[in-house]
């Protein structure tokens, strides 16, 4: 899973194999000092599963790329992602990493029939509770007023279509808890949009209220219009399937007691 | 806005969008802005195809909603300049029509 890999030249190149909802990914570099870090980082996720997207880290001095299909460039640290390679160049440290895998993904994903959503998602009764909102919105208040090892992840869900219903995926992108999520699913029972209020009410929301609640908080980078045409159509699959509610809550658990089973 | 009935428009090949609940959700990828159309503004973008002019997308829209042609023309005028000033049309090329 984490072995030294064999090498032409120069340091020994290390890989580690992880999973993030399902989609396996292998990170392929010489720098140890980030290999430690993201096999650190990613330890929960760690998994090793045939055809992996392979990812070169820090290893610009390649040759014979072939012109990327997508590109991003954050902080200096820049990805490049082709059909038969990705890139990520310029990455200082595991932040810039966490970042570059994020935006991978989500690039990823649309292929997918998934994304990833700022929500935090709960897992209760063997079903997921996704709620969603910008940051202040309270996913954390949330999360933090669940039961323990019941939440997926308080920051950033990846959400996907699969076998024929929708399910939601802990990631390891930190949030306020400052740690990983769950490297679990569960099928999703409810959408909830978060509005903090003096009383609990769940409120039903319509196909086009959920896609307009769902959209700003997606996390996509890609500026190519068949890919946001993708992604829209993706999301309105999940707007007119998935159950959509608006949820004013208090700060206290009780809000439980007006979600539905 | 003045040549806004002389021309004929198509939908912005840059944007995505979705029709759901009788509206139309856009989004423009370049600026990650989101625009809603109601079902007015629906029913003009499904027909406006860099064929028709403003003249028939007013007489379509005469026809199924059931208004008086003038309304319908001040209607269409409207709606064609809010969506050009939102950038979701742009001029259709001479031999006209769209590609998708």
């Amino acid at each position: 899973m984490n072995a030294p890999d064999a090498n032409s030249g120069g340091a020994p190149k290390r890989c580690f194999d992880l999973s993030i909802g399902c989609v396996p990914l292998r990170l392929r570099t010489s720098d140890i000092q980030l290999f430690h870090a993201a096999s650190s980082r990613y330890s929960a996720f760690a998994a090793a599963a045939a055809q992996p997207i392979r990812i070169t880290l820090n290893e610009s001095s390649r040759s014979g790329s072939e012109p990327a299909e997508f590109g991003f460039e954050f902080e200096g640290a820049a990805l490049r992602a082709s059909s038969q390679e990705t890139r990520f160049d310029g990455v200082r440290n595991e932040y810039a990493l966490d970042s570059l895998l994020r935006v991978l993904l989500s690039w990823k994903l649309a292929g997918r029939h998934g994304f990833l959503l700022h929500a935090a998602t709960v897992v209760r009764g063997g079903k997921a509770y996704v709620f969603t909102g910008r940051s202040g919105a309270g996913k954390s208040t949330v999360a933090s007023l669940s039961p323990a090892g019941t939440v997926l992840t308080d920051e950033i869900s990846l959400l996907r279509f699969e076998k024929g219903e929708w399910r939601a995926y802990g990631t390891p992108f930190w949030g306020e808890f400052r740690a990983a999520g769950s490297n679990s699913s569960a099928p999703i029972r409810g959408f909830f949009r978060l509005v903090q209020a003096a009383e609990n009410r769940a409120t039903p929301l319509r196909p086009l209220e959920m896609l307009r609640a769902l959209l700003p908080n997606v996390l996509f980078f890609s500026a190519e219009s068949e890919a946001n045409r993708r992604l829209l159509e993706i999301l309105s699959h999940a707007a007119d399937s998935i159950s959509g509610y608006e949820l004013a809550f208090r700060k206290d658990p009780a809000f439980w007691e007006v979600l539905p089973e | 806005m003045n040549s806004i009935l002389s021309v004929l428009w198509q939908k912005n090949p840059a944007l995505a969008w979705r029709e759901i609940d009788e509206a139309t959700v856009i989004i423009s990828p370049k600026d990650s802005v989101m625009h809603e159309l109601n079902a007015t503004g629906s029913f003009l973008w499904k027909n406006i195809d860099g064929r028709r002019s403003a003249v028939d997308l007013a007489s379509l829209l005469a026809e199924n909603y059931e208004v008086a042609p003038d309304v319908a023309q001040t209607d269409t005028q409207s709606l064609l300049e809010e969506m050009c000033s939102r950038k979701l049309l742009v001029p259709a090329p001479a031999t006209g029509g769209e590609s998708r």
